[in-house]
């Protein structure tokens, strides 16, 4: 499909009116019955809404965690949702319920940090990663745990291949590790070091997300380019590999050095990837991009400061999570109220949905 | 023909002529300044008899408070770390620093601070200054302040030593009106100036018969000038001869693997531990500095690669100081220009935020293992009395044995106190 197909029937465009929670989020992901939505974040909690009902209505949030809550994935039938913490805490839930059920936990599954999370296809197990630089492989029905593997970096993204059983796992340092589905062996390392950089005394940048298209043949992440720190500036970033071989065959960057990170990235089943970055408030892009294409058909960065986006199943919507945050040096009060943030998510649908 | 050339770089670098030649200048142009008559000459005497030193680790920009001295875990602003217990009992502190919280028995924190700046180029000076009231003069930076009030120590090393990353060299701008003299001798990565040891080629006894000529030169140099400008040469050019004759400090293959080990091998790290052996060699006042503390963005990795950097060699820099029965000499600070927001901005930065921070401060004339001031619940400002780098300055002066209510500076007949006269010392950090 041509660039200006695809722009006609996937242009997005607002639906209703954005759901709100007065704290800021980090992550939104749709269930895989696409009624759920849940979105977790800096205060400990996931949120949830029922997209069965319009408007949207918001169910009591998933609260056993501590710190940041940064990852979260379903298992593939939708029976539970995973969920990991800043303070190395797995959960387990049955969270369809107006009243959430914490099957298992395990409360010091890592060392700190857990910053991924990922489901196997099959339901039976899940992988996690973090600041310990560790993979670990945990039973999904018991949270039992299967494996320990160290990594060279840490652990900022995971995604389980569709169809082959392998695990990928990229870091800090722009290394994307490929596992065998126990994690107990390392099959092979994709460099994606160009999202990282030794800036001054910082280390800087990392593989912040890793997905999969449908059919398992290609592997985006997203990053920054050129990343620094202090400002942490950077040149908004997706990767495409060819999985067979390993071999990149695509850089798609946007925008400028003001546009920050891309957090977050999915395959849509039509084969193009879409993404989305955040930096300081008003800044960052969201954009679709057909592998093969010399840029991307959609473009645009007027809802910015996007950390998450997720595609509902039934293709017809994208939820994309913003921040809103001012910076600013000082005293800022509001209303004389220090003010902390809080987060958005835009229900967008496309032109024409397939 | 040999052809003028322009000036080459390495002319431009610090050598030991220029490095004597601009302390001299300093000693000449600031003779006749010495401490005024609040200052009883016997009690300089035996201020400078007690040998006190002070080491201040300078992290230009911002720490995070939340992140080091005053995490606020399970609060709105509280970030992803987790808190931690120390060797203190009571006092936690945020996990990055795992190995400091195991020597916070002999540490003191302040957790009230609350300042006056949130711009980087009015708050550098500001805090490193005291914030004295303004008086139409320019106060001179901590270290050079020392430098005056209680001079070098018997070893005779020069009082003031910088050490920091890049370029070194003679930074008379942090002795303001106190002249060149008492500004600082920085140590660029650490590394002697230029030339600063003998020529190897000059044999020990072609050295004594150069100094021998020195000294008749000065001898008749001072036959014509008044004896403070005679004393003032002599002054500059001791330091500088002893300073020659420890090459030992530049000697890295003195350092054991234990030490490296243990303080790291990155930058801050090498750096402390050249601090520690300046303070061993008895230099008076070390400033060790850290540049890029300014997480505007993606704060959390980034304090996870920083603070982290700070945390293994400043606790290495406390159990050795300990362990030498030094802390009963040395006063530790670590200082930043102010903290940084409690809000978290949408680039996952934190901001600066002079309302409420903390400072870190070890060492003589100070209690151990306590936690003075603190913020309200959510860490976004004091709670209680605010204390600002006036307050430190007390505090630190009276913990180096200088009384700062009862002394001032002598600026060509112009008494200036030695720290801002509307505040006080802590004192429920002072043993």
């Amino acid at each position: 499909m041509q660039a200006n197909a695809l722009q006609q029937q996937f242009e997005p465009k607002p639906l209703g009116t954005p759901l709100t929670y007065e704290r800021q989020l980090c992550q939104a992901r749709h269930s895989p019955c696409g009624r759920f939505l849940v979105a977790s974040g800096y205060d400990a909690t996931i949120q949830r809404w029922d997209l069965s009902q319009e408007p949207p209505v918001k169910l009591p949030p998933l609260t056993a965690h501590n710190g940041w809550v940064q990852c979260q994935a379903f298992a593939p039938a939708g029976e539970r949702l995973f969920t990991a913490d800043s303070w190395g805490k797995i959960c387990c839930w049955q969270y369809t319920e107006s009243e959430p059920r914490l099957e298992w936990s395990v409360e010091s599954a890592h060392d700190g940090w857990i910053r991924a999370l990922a489901v196997s296809p099959d339901g039976q197990s899940l992988a996690t990663g973090g600041n310990d630089a560790v993979v670990r492989h945990w039973s999904a029905d018991s949270g039992q745990p299967l494996s320990a593997a160290p990594h060279p970096g840490k652990v900022f993204s995971m995604a389980f291949h569709p169809r082959d059983k392998a695990l990928v796992s990229g870091d800090l340092t722009g290394l994307i590790r490929q596992w065998s589905a126990d994690s107990k062996t390392v099959v092979r390392e994709i460099d994606a070091r160009v999202l990282y950089q030794r800036h001054n005394n910082q280390e800087c940048g990392g593989v912040r997300q890793i997905v999969f298209d449908a059919d398992g043949s290609q592997l985006a992440c997203v990053g920054q380019k050129s990343p620094e720190g202090g400002f942490a500036t950077g040149l908004p970033c997706a990767l495409v590999f060819d999985w067979s071989s390993g071999k990149l065959t695509q850089e798609m960057q946007v925008g400028t050095k003001e546009d920050g990170f891309a957090y977050d990235a999915q395959f849509h089943p039509a084969g193009f990837v879409m993404a989305t970055s955040c930096a300081f408030p008003g800044r960052g892009h969201v954009w679709f991009w057909k592998p093969g294409e010399p840029q991307a058909f959609y473009q645009s960065n007027t809802i910015p400061n996007g950390r998450s986006l997720s595609l509902h199943p039934d293709g017809k919507s994208l939820a994309l999570l913003v921040s809103l945050s001012a910076n600013g040096n000082g005293r800022q009060l509001v209303n004389g109220q220090y003010d902390g943030g809080s987060a958005r998510i835009h229900i967008l649908g496309f032109s024409k949905p397939a | 023909m040999h052809q003028p050339q322009l000036c080459q770089p390495w002319e431009h670098r610090l050598s030991r002529r220029r490095l004597l030649g601009t302390l001299a200048g300093g000693a000449l142009a600031t003779q006749g300044e010495a401490l005024g008559p609040l200052f009883a000459p016997a009690m300089a005497e035996e201020l400078r008899a007690e040998e006190k030193q002070a080491i201040l680790i300078w992290l230009d920009g911002g720490l995070s408070q939340l992140e080091s001295w005053d995490p606020k875990p399970k609060s709105p602003f509280g970030g992803p770390f987790r808190s931690i217990a120390t060797s203190a009992p009571g006092i936690e502190v945020c996990e990055l620093l795992s190995q400091t919280a195991k020597q916070m028995h002999h540490l003191a924190l302040l957790r009230s601070v609350c300042t006056q700046d949130n711009s980087h180029s009015a708050g550098v000076a500001r805090i490193n200054r005291g914030d004295p009231k303004d008086r139409g003069v320019v106060y001179p930076f901590l270290g050079s302040a020392v430098a005056k009030l209680l001079g070098p120590t018997s070893s005779g090393l020069p009082p003031y030593i910088w050490i920091k990353p890049q370029s070194g060299g003679f930074k008379a701008a942090d002795a303001g009106f106190l002249g060149a003299r008492y500004g600082a001798l920085a140590l660029g990565d650490g590394k002697p100036p230029e030339n600063l040891l003998l020529n190897p080629q000059i044999t020990p006894e072609e050295n004594e018969l150069r100094n021998e000529l020195r000294q008749r030169f000065n001898t008749r140099y001072a036959a014509r000038r008044r004896r403070e400008i005679a004393d003032a040469n002599s002054y500059v050019f001791d330091l500088a001869q002893t300073l020659m004759r420890r090459e030992d400090l530049f000697d890295e293959s003195k350092i054991t693997d234990r030490d490296r080990e243990r303080y790291g091998t990155h930058e801050l790290g090498r750096h402390i531990l050249q601090g520690r052996r300046m303070l061993e060699a008895g230099v008076r006042f070390v400033k060790v500095n850290s540049y890029h503390w300014d997480s505007h963005g993606d704060n959390f990795n980034a304090c996870d690669s920083l603070v982290r950097q700070f945390d293994q060699p400043f606790a290495a820099l406390i159990e050795d100081l300990a362990d030498r029965g030094m802390l009963d000499n040395v006063l530790v600070i670590v200082l930043s220009e102010f903290g940084r927001t409690p809000k978290i901005n949408s680039h996952v930065g934190r901001d600066h935020w002079p309302e409420a921070w903390s400072v870190a401060m070890a060492g003589t004339g100070l209690k151990r293992g306590v936690a003075v001031g603190k913020t309200n619940a959510d860490g976004t400002f004091v709670d209680g009395p605010p204390h600002d780098i006036g307050h430190l300055f007390h505090t630190w002066l009276r913990a180096l044995g200088v009384p700062p209510e009862n002394m001032s500076y002598d600026n060509h007949g112009q008494p200036l106190p030695v720290a801002n006269e509307a505040c006080s010392a802590v004192g429920e950090l002072l043993a």
